[in-house]
């Protein structure tokens, strides 16, 4: 494995770090706010906000991904990368025409 | 489904916490538990129970990668093609989810369980190394440190379509049942694609995050997440998780083998006789 896989490995890993601390203070803040707090509306949204940043970890991890195998022109893997990218993405917009026809 | 009052709250909590240790010390995500708690025990829909668990299984893997994260045993390589097959199925299974009947799910629930029981305890170690450092590890293959023999060492892929299939099969299983899948692609990859068991066990805890994250987003916009629930059970497994990796060191394995046998096998016996 090159030295640049390592430098980015370590990013990666900050980034995952980040993420994860922040959802997890969103999460930590909002469920006494939701459940016993004087605004339970703002609990829940603050809730909500953590689980969002929570599912966004992995797909912004597959993002750096694809980001380091360009810079790397190593074009099988950013392909490869991409296309969890897109079906990611294939989920998401699944997840969205479900939403409206409830 | 139940209302969740700040009592609930607690209670997913503390079931959190128990999956969480319970999975540190077994090396299992904690979804294995927590499903049939929500499920059986406090009566959430199969696919409510699934959608918390899948968070918590992103929030694992996440904690899990973030802090291995460069100590060169995670193969990114073939995780990322992994992914592919993986992401694959979990958006699948998420979607096939919406239609599947409860008690199919609490079936195939208890047919995994079984399974996951019989795979940890034959659990076999092949070692999988070529000690030879000057070894070309291929594309997919690499390179790493090994702890036993204090020298850099060379493992090479082998069937790797298998490992497709298998990848493939664990997202759909993960976005169906709310757990992470490691306990398929661990020994598959241990056993018969090559790999060395700590490597394996590594580039699989970062995978599930993936897979995971395939299945949340469709029940998420399905509006099967209770915020309130998911909360109390990412904050019980990750506190649960801590703790249990605390204390692996002080428990034999033989002890935790067995315990795990007789969870599982409970688990597997409640799904098929009280669900529905």
């Amino acid at each position: 494995m090159k030295s640049s896989d390592t430098r980015f490995e370590i990013l990666i890993g900050r980034v995952l770090r980040t993420g994860v601390v922040t959802s997890i203070v969103c999460l930590a803040i909002g469920l006494p706010l939701s459940l016993a707090g004087p605004t339970p509306g703002a609990g829940v949204r603050l809730l909500n906000i953590g689980i969002l940043f929570l599912i966004a970890t992995p797909a912004a991890r597959v993002v750096l991904s694809t980001i380091e195998y360009i810079l790397e022109r190593d074009w099988p893997f950013a392909v490869l990368t991409s296309i969890v990218l897109i079906e990611l993405i294939i989920g998401a917009v699944a997840a969205l025409v479900f939403h409206r026809k409830i | 489904m139940p209302a969740v009052t700040p009592t609930l709250a607690l209670i997913i909590f503390a079931a959190g916490a128990v999956a969480g240790s319970t999975g540190a010390l077994l090396g299992l995500g904690g979804g294995i538990f927590l499903v049939p708690f929500l499920n059986l025990g406090l009566g959430f829909p199969i696919a409510m129970a699934a959608a918390i668990s899948l968070t918590t299984v992103i929030a694992t893997s996440s904690s899990v990668t973030a802090g291995k994260a460069g100590m060169n045993l995670m193969n990114f390589r073939l995780g990322m093609l992994l992914e592919v097959a993986t992401a694959a199925g979990s958006v699948l299974g998420g979607i096939t989810a919406q239609f599947v009947a409860q008690t199919t799910l609490q079936r195939l629930f208890a047919f995994v369980t079984a399974a996951v029981a019989l795979i940890t305890i034959a659990r076999s170690k092949q070692r999988n190394v070529i000690t030879d450092p000057g070894v070309d590890p291929g594309r997919l293959g690499g390179r790493l440190f090994d702890v036993e023999t204090g020298a850099t060492v060379v493992y090479r892929i082998k069937r790797l379509p298998l490992a497709v299939v298998v990848s493939f099969i664990a997202g759909n299983v993960s976005s169906l049942l709310g757990i992470g899948g490691g306990f398929m692609k661990v020994p598959v990859l241990n056993a018969w694609c090559g790999m060395p068991l700590r490597a394996a066990a590594a580039t699989s805890a970062f995978m599930i995050g993936v897979t995971a994250t395939g299945g949340a987003i469709i029940y998420y916009g399905n509006g099967q997440l209770q915020p309130v629930a998911a909360a109390s059970a990412i904050l019980g497994v990750q506190a649960g998780s801590w703790l249990g990796l605390r204390a692996s060191p002080n428990i034999p394995v033989r002890v935790l083998k067995l315990l795990l046998a007789a969870v599982l096998g409970s688990i597997s016996v409640l799904m098929l006789t009280r669900g529905g």
